[in-house]
Order: C-alpha cells, then sequence, then structure tokens
C-alpha cells in the first residue's frame, strides 16, 4: 500500500501519534498519555495497531514502579485525607477530644488515631489536659519556612496529581526523594484497601516509528487528517448535533468484509422453481399427485403393454406393503383393459394378449413423470396446458448421473386443433425459453405412449447439443380410454443438466447435498 | 434400448453408397437411431472414411424403437436407409401367404406335446456363396437381439441356426421328459441329459427359469434321431454348430406367439435375402389349427392391411398433404401401397408388423415425407397458467422461514432403515418399505424431512454455527384409509442446532410463521405415554388447526442427537403444509 492509503486506513489514535512524533523518538504508553491525553488502553491500542502496519516496532522493555490511586484514595483527593480534615476542624471549632473528632467526622476510629499520631510526631498538634487535641499555632509557619514543604503538603499533591491524571497513576521515576519518602507512608503494595496509593510494577514498551511514517506523515496532512474525526454515527451525535462542521473519519472501504450466513433460499430448488414460474408464464397449469403409484396409472393407462421389457421388475420399485390398491378407478381400468387387449373403441387392434386387472393394481413407486399427465386426462379443461415438475423414482444404481430418485418436467396440452406442427412450436419455446438455446432440431423419436413422436435437440450455448426432452402425440388408445376425444399433445424436457450448468455442477448428486458449508457457498451463475 | 455394432463394410456395400458420419447421423434419424460410436480410423471425426479397413470397423448404433426389431440388424438398418435414400422397395418372392403358398421340400412336424410349453415354432432354410466372418457376426448378433429385447430374454422367442446339409428331414419339434434325452450341447465336448444343462451349461443357467416347473421340456431332433437343438437354451455341438464357410443353413424360431415368431423369422429371412442368399421355404405342420393354418410355409406373410386417409394424416400432422404424398411416404418406409380415392392402403413391409393404429402410419408419413417438412407453428389456445395452491403456500413459507434465518436444504426421498428408523427413533410401522431395493441405502421412503436435516448436522459441525436450515418437501406414509393405503403430503421441516438453541427459539419462531401465513393455531400437549419420541418429553408441542394435529415442534431428543452424533443442542419442528390448505 502506497502511503496515502495508509494514511487513509489509519485510526484517529495512530493519526495523531504519526503527526506528533517522528521516528527517532523513543515513545511509550505514559508519553502519549502525557502529550496526546491518551487514556493508558488507547496508548497501547495505538502502538498495537500502528506495529501491525509495521510503522511501528518495539525498541525495548524495562520494569518501572507506579502507584495507582486507590477507591480510598480517590475519596480523599474529593474530601481530603484524614490528617487535613482533623486540622481543618480543630481549627474551625478549637481543641476536641479524639472521640468527638470521629464522630464529627464520620472517619473510622483507627484512621483518626494514625492521623494524630503522625500530625503530633511532626508538632503539628498535641493533647490538653483534657485529654482534647489542640493545634500547635506556630506549627505552620515553621513548617513552611524557608519554602520548606511538609509532609502534609507533599501527599496532598501528590493526591491531587494523579487523581488529575488520566489513569490515577503516578510513575516512581517521576518522584523526588521527598516524593518518594511521603509516598512509602500512604501506598502499600498489597491489602491496600484502606490505602491511599497501591504499589504496582510496570514494564513499560518503548517504541520506534518506522522512517516510512515520515511519508505516511505528509500524506496524513496533504489528505487533512488530523485525528479528531468523528468516528461512528452515534445517537449522541446526533442529539448534540456535533457533526455539523466535523468531518468523518473515512474508512477503508476496500477493508475485507465480514462473512454473514443469510437465511437463504436453496440455488437447485429456486432452479426448479424458475422453470415452473416461465412454464406458468406460457401459460401452463400446474399439477402434482403422490409419490405411490399403481402399475395401472404408470405404465397401463398409458398403454406400454403389461409384457413390456421396461416394466421387469428391475426397472421400477415396488413397495413391500401395502402390495396393491384395494381398487382402480372405473371406467377406466375396463377401457384401459380393452385397449390393451383388442384396441376397444380406440380404432387400435390393441396389444392383444390377456391384461391382468390384479397386476394393475400392484403399487410402485412413480417411475416417470407421465403418470400425472395420464391421472389429469379425465378431468382436463379443452382447451388446456398442464405441467408438473414430479419426483421420480428408477431402479438405478446411484451415480454421478443416476439418482434413485429425481425430478422429471412434463406436460400436456389438449385443444381441437392441436398437431404435429403445434407440437414443434411448444417444443422451440421451450428451447428457446426455459432453456435458453438458439438452436433447435427435431428427430423422429420412440415412446410408447405417443405416435408421433419427437424428441427435441437443442444447441445450449455453454453445452452445445444435446436432447432437451422426449415429447409426441399421446396415442388414440391412451385418450380415448382416460375419456379425451381431441389429440392431446405430452412431453417432458430435461432441465437437469441446465441445472448442473447453472450451479457449476457436473455430478447429479451434488444437486440434492446434505452439506451444509457446500450449500451456503452455492450460487445459481444465471 | 438395443444398441448394434454394424460393420462398416458391410453395412455400406448393403446401403448402395459410403455416407459420412454427419450425413450418417442425419440419415439415421429415419430409423428413430443414433450413432453411439464410430471410429474411423485414419480419417478422424467427420472425415470420409476410407474403403480401406471398413470391413475391420464396427459402427456402434444406438435403436429406440422397441417396435421396429428389424431394425437391429446390419441388413435391416441399412435396408430402411436405403429406402429414404431413394431406394426402390425390395421384393421378397419367397414368402407365402393367404391363397398364396410357396413349394415347400422340406418340413418340420410339431408334435402335441410342445402345446404346453412352447407350442409354436416358424423356419426356413437359405443357400449361398458361404458365410464370411462378419456376417456371422451380424447373424449372432440379430439373433440375441431378437430373443433379448423382442422376445423377452428368451422367453417368448428364441432363434437357432444349424447346417442344414446334415439334416434327415423331416425335423421333428417335440416336448420330452428332461432325463429321457442326452447330447453334446455348444461349448461342451460331453453328452448331457437337459436337466444337467440347465444346471451345468452357462446358457442352462442363464435360461433355466423359463423351464422352470415345466415337466417335459422341449426338443428339436431330426428324421435320424440327432438332437438339433433344446430351444430356449443351446444347440448341440453337432448340427447346431455354424461355422465361416457353411453354405446351407436352417433357421427356425421357437416361441410362445406365433404372430411374434412368424414376423422374427420374416425378419431374418429378409436379412438373408438382401445378403444375396436363397430363401427355400419350409412347412411346418403343426399338430392343431393355428391362426395361420394347420400347415404353415415360412417365411409367411401374416399382416394385415391399415388404411388412411390423406385428411386425417393431415390434421395430425399440422400440414396438408395430397394423397400422392402420403403414398409415396409411407412406400419409402417400406410399406406396399394402394390409392384409393383419399384413401391409402398401406400393407406393411414384410419385416414389420408395428401398425396398431392410424396413429403408426401417419408418424411412417411423418418420417417418409421428411421432418425438415414440418415447420414449428405457435399455439393459438389461450390458457391461464397458474401454480397449484399448495405451491404458493409453500413459497409463503419458504419466504418467512428465510427471513427467519434459515437455510433452505433438499434432500433425495429415498433412504435407508437406519436413517428413517433407528436413528429417529421411531417403530417405522407407517415407513413405507420397497420391497426390492438395490442396496439397502435406498430401501425407504420417507415419511418425514426431519433425518434429511439431521443428516446435514451430523456431517456439518465444522460449517460455522449456528446452524438453521429447513426443506419443504414430499413425505409419503401407510394410510389404510386410502385406496392406495398410502399418503402423500408437503411437509415443511425445519432445525435449529447451536449452543443456545431450545424450545423457546422454535416456539416463537413458529408462532411468527403461522402469524404471518394467517393461520390461527393452537398448541396442545401429547396424552402423557403417546409423546413423540424424537422430542423431549415435555419439550414438544402438538400443533393443531381446525381442530386436526398438523405438526410438532420441539427440543430433539438427545437420544437422537447422538444416534445422528451431533453434539449440540437442536430444536426442530416438522408442520403438513397440505392440512394448511384445509
Amino acid at each position: 500500500m502506497d502511503a496515502r492509503s495508509i494514511a487513509k486506513s489509519l485510526h484517529p489514535l495512530e493519526v495523531k501519534v504519526l503527526l506528533h512524533y517522528g521516528p527517532q523518538e523513543d515513545l511509550d504508553a505514559g508519553r502519549l498519555i502525557h502529550d496526546l491525553g491518551y487514556k493508558e488502553g488507547q496508548a497501547n491500542q495505538a502502538f498495537s495497531w500502528l506495529s501491525a502496519k509495521a510503522l511501528a516496532t518495539e525498541a525495548g522493555r524495562s520494569a518501572r514502579i507506579v502507584y495507582e490511586l486507590t477507591p480510598f484514595g480517590r475519596q480523599a483527593a474529593v474530601s481530603g485525607t484524614a490528617e487535613e480534615r482533623i486540622l481543618k476542624h480543630l481549627a474551625d471549632t478549637g481543641p476536641a477530644r479524639l472521640p468527638d473528632i470521629v464522630l464529627a467526622l464520620g472517619l473510622e476510629q483507627k484512621d483518626v488515631g494514625s492521623a494524630f499520631g503522625q500530625l503530633s510526631k511532626e508538632g503539628a498538634l498535641s493533647l490538653d489536659g483534657e485529654k482534647r487535641a489542640v493545634l500547635d499555632p506556630t506549627w505552620f509557619v515553621t513548617a513552611h519556612a524557608n519554602g520548606k514543604k511538609p509532609r502534609l503538603a507533599i501527599v496532598h499533591d501528590l493526591i491531587a496529581k494523579a487523581a488529575a491524571s488520566a489513569d490515577g497513576i503516578i510513575d516512581d521515576a517521576e518522584l523526588n526523594a521527598a516524593g518518594k519518602s511521603a509516598m512509602a507512608g500512604i501506598a502499600k503494595k498489597r491489602g491496600a484497601g484502606d490505602s491511599v496509593f497501591r504499589t504496582a510494577d510496570r514494564e513499560i514498551v518503548t517504541y520506534r516509528l518506522s522512517l516510512s511514517t515520515m511519508d505516511v506523515r505528509i500524506a496524513l496532512q496533504a489528505e487533512g487528517l488530523t485525528g479528531d474525526e468523528l468516528g461512528p454515527v452515534t445517537s449522541d451525535i446526533l442529539a448534540r448535533r456535533s457533526w455539523e462542521g466535523a468531518t468523518f473519519r473515512p474508512y477503508n472501504v476496500k477493508s475485507p468484509t465480514a462473512r454473514l450466513m443469510p437465511g437463504r433460499r436453496n440455488p437447485y430448488v429456486e432452479f426448479l422453481e424458475s422453470v415452473k414460474d416461465k412454464l406458468v408464464s406460457l401459460g401452463f397449469e400446474e399439477f402434482d399427485g403422490g409419490l405411490v403409484e399403481t402399475e395401472f396409472w404408470n405404465s397401463d393407462a398409458l398403454f406400454m403393454p403389461q409384457f413390456h421389457s421396461a416394466r421387469d421388475i428391475h426397472d421400477v420399485y415396488h413397495l413391500a406393503d401395502p402390495v396393491k390398491a384395494k381398487s382402480i378407478e372405473e371406467p377406466y381400468l375396463s377401457r384401459v383393459a380393452t385397449a390393451h387387449e383388442t384396441g376397444g373403441e380406440s380404432g387400435s387392434r390393441g396389444w392383444n394378449y390377456s391384461f391382468d386387472k390384479e397386476f394393475t393394481k400392484r403399487l410402485i413407486l412413480r417411475s416417470q413423470g407421465t403418470v400425472l399427465s395420464a391421472r389429469q386426462l379425465p378431468t382436463a379443461k379443452v382447451p388446456g396446458k398442464y405441467f408438473g415438475i414430479a419426483r421420480c423414482f428408477r431402479y438405478d444404481r446411484v451415480d454421478a448421473t443416476h439418482l434413485s430418485d429425481f425430478y422429471q418436467t412434463e406436460g400436456i396440452v389438449i385443444g381441437e386443433d392441436v398437431n404435429l406442427r403445434t407440437l414443434l412450436g411448444f417444443l422451440e419455446m421451450f428451447a428457446v425459453e426455459v432453456a435458453g438455446a438458439k438452436e433447435v432440431k427435431y428427430v423422429p423419436g420412440y415412446f410408447p405412449f405417443t405416435e408421433p413422436s419427437i424428441e427435441v435437440h437443442i444447441k445450449h450455448p455453454v453445452l452445445g447439443w444435446f436432447e432437451l426432452g422426449g415429447s409426441g402425440i399421446f396415442r388414440p388408445e391412451v385418450t380415448e380410454s382416460l375419456g379425451v376425444k381431441a389429440p392431446v399433445l405430452a412431453w417432458g424436457i430435461g432441465i437437469d443438466r441446465m441445472a448442473l450448468m447453472a450451479l457449476g455442477l457436473n455430478d447429479l448428486r451434488e444437486l440434492f447435498s446434505p452439506d451444509l458449508e457446500n450449500v451456503r457457498y452455492r450460487r445459481a451463475k444465471l | 434400448m438395443p444398441k448394434i455394432e454394424v460393420n462398416e463394410g458391410l453395412f455400406f456395400s448393403l446401403l448402395g453408397r459410403r455416407m459420412e458420419r454427419a450425413e450418417l447421423d442425419l440419415a439415421l434419424q429415419s430409423a428413430k437411431a443414433e450413432l453411439d460410436e464410430w471410429d474411423t480410423g485414419t480419417g478422424g471425426a467427420g472425415s470420409a472414411a476410407s474403403d480401406d479397413g471398413a470391413s475391420a470397423r464396427v459402427i456402434k448404433i444406438e435403436l429406440n424403437d422397441t417396435n421396429r426389431p428389424d431394425l437391429w440388424s446390419t441388413a435391416g438398418l441399412a435396408r430402411q436407409l436405403r429406402l429414404k435414400d431413394g431406394a426402390t422397395r425390395p421384393n421378397y418372392p419367397f414368402f407365402s401367404r393367404q391363397g398364396e403358398v410357396q413349394a415347400a421340400s422340406r418340413r418340420v412336424i410339431v408334435e402335441e406335446s410342445v402345446g404346453s410349453v412352447r407350442p409354436f415354432l416358424a423356419g426356413f432354410c437359405v443357400s449361398g456363396r458361404g458365410i464370411d466372418e462378419a456376417f456371422l457376426k451380424d447373424m449372432i448378433q440379430t439373433q440375441e437381439k431378437l430373443a433379448w429385447n423382442f422376445g423377452r430374454k428368451r422367453r417368448s422367442i428364441s432363434m437357432g441356426i444349424y447346417r442344414s446339409a446334415k439334416i434327415q428331414w423331416p425335423v421333428l419339434y417335440r416336448a420330452v421328459e428332461p432325463r429321457s434325452v442326452r447330447f453334446v450341447p455348444l461349448q461342451e465336448t460331453r453328452e448331457m441329459d437337459l436337466l444337467q444343462i440347465l444346471a451345468e451349461h452357462p446358457k442352462g443357467r442363464e435360461y433355466a427359469s423359463i423351464l422352470e416347473g415345466e415337466p417335459l421340456h422341449p426338443l428339436l431332433l431330426d428324421s435320424a434321431g440327432d438332437v438339433l437343438s433344446y430351444p430356449p437354451i443351446i444347440n448341440s455341438a453337432d448340427l447346431g454348430a455354424v461355422q465361416v464357410g457353411d453354405t446351407e443353413l436352417f433357421i427356425e424360431l421357437t416361441g410362445t406367439d406365433l404372430p411374434s415368431v412368424t414376423l422374427a423369422s420374416s425378419i431374418v429371412a429378409c436379412d438373408f435375402a438382401d445378403l444375396g442368399w436363397k430363401i427355400e421355404p419350409v412347412m411346418v405342420e403343426y399338430p392343431w389349427t393355428t391362426p395361420f393354418g394347420r400347415s404353415v410355409v415360412f417365411p409367411w406373410y401374416f399382416q394385415k392391411p391399415l388404411g388412411i386417409e390423406a385428411g386425417r394424416a393431415s390434421r395430425l400432422l399440422g400440414k396438408s398433404l395430397n394423397v400422392q404424398q402420403v403414398a409415396l411416404a409411407l412406400s419409402v418406409m417400406g410399406s406396399s401401397v394402394d390409392i384409393h380415392g383419399q384413401y391409402v392402403s398401406a400393407w406393411p413391409a414384410e419385416y414389420r408388423n408395428d401398425f396398431l393404429h392410424q396413429v403408426d402410419l401417419i408418424e411412417d408419413i411423418m418420417i417418409g415425407v421428411g421432418m425438415e417438412y414440418f415447420t414449428p407453428e405457435r399455439p393459438r389456445d389461450f390458457t391461464i397458467g397458474r401454480l397449484t395452491p399448495i405451491e404458493l403456500l409453500s413459497r409463503k413459507a419458504k419466504g418467512l422461514l428465510v427471513g427467519l434465518g434459515y437455510q433452505e436444504m433438499i434432500y433425495n426421498y429415498l433412504g435407508s432403515g437406519k436413517d428413517y428408523l433407528e436413528k429417529m427413533g421411531i417403530d417405522g410401522t407407517k415407513v413405507i418399505r420397497v420391497a426390492n431395493p438395490m442396496t439397502e441405502n435406498y430401501e425407504y421412503v420417507r415419511n418425514s424431512p426431519m433425518p434429511g436435516l439431521l443428516g446435514t448436522e451430523s456431517i456439518s459441525s465444522k460449517a460455522a454455527y449456528p446452524h438453521r436450515i429447513f426443506e419443504v418437501g414430499k413425505v409419503a406414509f401407510r394410510d389404510d384409509g386410502q385406496n392406495y393405503g398410502v399418503s402423500t403430503r408437503q411437509y415443511l421441516g425445519a432445525l435449529s442446532v447451536h449452543a443456545d438453541s431450545d424450545f423457546n427459539e422454535v416456539s416463537s419462531q413458529v408462532a411468527t410463521l403461522l402469524f404471518y401465513l394467517n393461520r390461527e393455531f393452537s398448541v396442545e400437549e401429547p396424552v402423557a405415554g403417546a409423546e413423540d419420541p424424537r422430542f423431549i418429553p415435555g419439550r414438544q408441542a402438538i400443533m393443531m388447526y381446525r381442530g386436526t394435529a398438523i405438526g410438532v415442534y420441539g427440543e430433539v431428543h438427545p437420544r437422537v442427537l447422538s444416534a445422528w452424533g451431533i453434539g449440540l443442542p437442536a430444536a426442530a419442528v416438522e408442520l403438513d403444509l397440505d392440512l394448511l390448505l384445509a
């Protein structure tokens, strides 16, 4: 970082140090407290920040003794020491017995006793015949003769000085011999509760500013920064309007941000919802259904013969218990059975086998979303457009491209006038609107329940050519059995590849990732 | 969907010309086929492969139409592409049909005994210039694809090929007591009886289930008593071992459905004919009357014509086609056609029987005309799109949970008994079990979103806390009142895990959620002894809405947390959103 950027990133506590001192000076907390009016904590903070930025380095360490004003001492700073108060009391009211002084001044008896002892030793007072303390009228003059300073005054000054400093501390090094001698009488290392000062050992760390701070200082001056800028906007600043005429400390707007963990939608679910919204915008009404289906609705109603190879035991999951539905809706069961056997009234010659009405009740986990289309047919409006994104189950070994359960997007379009070209029109809409394709091609396909059948391939901007979906016009054996006379376009589109791309993934299992951190960091590209 | 390998040299010689990759790709569309793999050697992708080495290279092709077994061979696929490329329909004069039966010098006698096990047989002989390596391989592939994909893994169709010169005619098709016959099967050197073959021979073990429980097993033998084969299991190592160079063959197909067996034999006969072999019909004599008669001379044409009006095709295809266009398109796809006014009668090609309905003709017309002829058309019907009420309610709930600081998750619906039952501490009487799971990891259908959420917590202890996660999705469980005996519901599940998560947190959040969903709900304590084992007794609440329990929330029981390996307190809610729509 250049000096200007550094200058702008400094805290006011650092700014003032850099403006006030040069690189040759030995600095310690005491100096900052003395010169800049810092509290000890602020001084240490300033050194710590400057050191972290390599603007200051530690130059040495030394031990020292300090005297810290106790709460008792702070009280004395306000109302005077016991000695001072006794002298003043006697001067105001004349001689008094010690118990009376204790009562009058509200002091502890032992404090009055020790104060009297000390003062009488120094000749300031004595006891008369009635055991009253009496001031020696000559003492004050004698004590101050020739510019002398009595201990009492020295103690008073020490307390006043400590009370005036930011942290109530006096450094032993600042004291002369008389001061040290006076301090010895009023400071204790341990059990200092009733003493004025507590004696403590402190370590002084000395710092020196680096040479580069000279450039920073110039930059600070160029920016007009003084360290007196306002920090956080507080209610107090607003109430007092102290911001008027003041400048605000500039923050480093490029400093690293904190990590937040917001409540958030799952990107894959959002992707699925965006597809739903797209289809709704194209006039499709959503349908939904159960996870458990019968062979009837899953396959028979779709005119897949019961001997079809895709209906083997190892292609669908069936239920252990219950095994079968209680019944299949009529008249659909009879009509579908007839369509399979002889074609019935659909104009088909049928599959020409004996339809098993027990097998058709077998319960399975829905293996294709087309179930929902079949189920919609008996109650579908004409014209009508329907879709669903349905969780389906497949008997597949789970790997990067196969899941045991996954979503299929399927739908139907019913209309007296729909035909192959309208089907292509819808496929084109899905390709362009849902998949963002620029090029589309239509290829003959095969599905047991549609004829003609069309696969739609698209050229995706990222994925290149791939099969977007399958479609066709429902066979009359399907629609007539379910009571629909109008042609029905049926379509299914594969959106998982697009989802993987949108989420920057290449493994289908990742779509359903249980890993929280993984999901928290996942973002959709689109 | 079958995948086949075609010999490049043979394929293009049958097709009449070479094609480059892009052109082949496009041409395969008329057969609903996709180029899977074609290593053109030195040429590289897209370049014209040279003839050099073509006979050693294969093209792998995937075929999508399970009703077109005629396409599952080199000759059949080449035939379809050749027709689409402008060739005239091939003539197959060796077919017999009603009122026009070809002379047959050889006979197969079907005996009464096969009636209950595998009653039908179709067969014919061929003679030609001798089988080469490529064709032998192709023939074995055809045999496999027909029997496996079209013949339901040999159950309804199986095929055998024999050296006809060594056969003493007529051939006999009978069912025998399986211990009573011994012969040397292919890939063996010793004589075995039929049960031995089923138990010890690899093919026997593979297909034994087809004959399970049958007292009599099918057998094909010649008049000298030599075994041809043991259908549908294995050929004899003597008469049934075909080799490169053989010039005279007998081909038979046995099965359970006469039309399927007949069609399969027609397909194979057309393939041989396309390769220049002479087809010599064989008469099969049944002891009973079949739909095709008591004696049937194969190859036998049994297909029925189907008529279509040009207007009907035009309406469904959305493009006006005249009767000539319709007729031409159908003939390009192999049918022989007659025009009567606006109607076209289509006699399916000898090798096809997939016209169940007029719509099947219409698809052939579409492919015959060419996809490029049909342009997309914008739909004109106006319909209103809308989401389901449960989707709309779910989205509202998701928005509120996000506002409460929850991360949405999505999970699979199949899982293990260990996760769904054991770790949750529930008895599982209402949980749906799959009868045929692939592995025990996918054996149960979830009855709650909670295992998914707890599963996340169990692997996410390193993720920064707090953890607040939720899912809205389906669950299913047993429900005897339903026709299916099960119910599927839309559930919401949420889990909060951090050092201070507790009942108060989740109860406040649930109250907030329901407040903004605008549903007045009340809270009840579970009846003593009927507590939800997933939550701590005394710290679980049942949510009531319009007199029905709609969910439960509370502090997750330490027994459950410990089963999942979770080391922090957790609070959770499980809510049936469908019941909020009541």
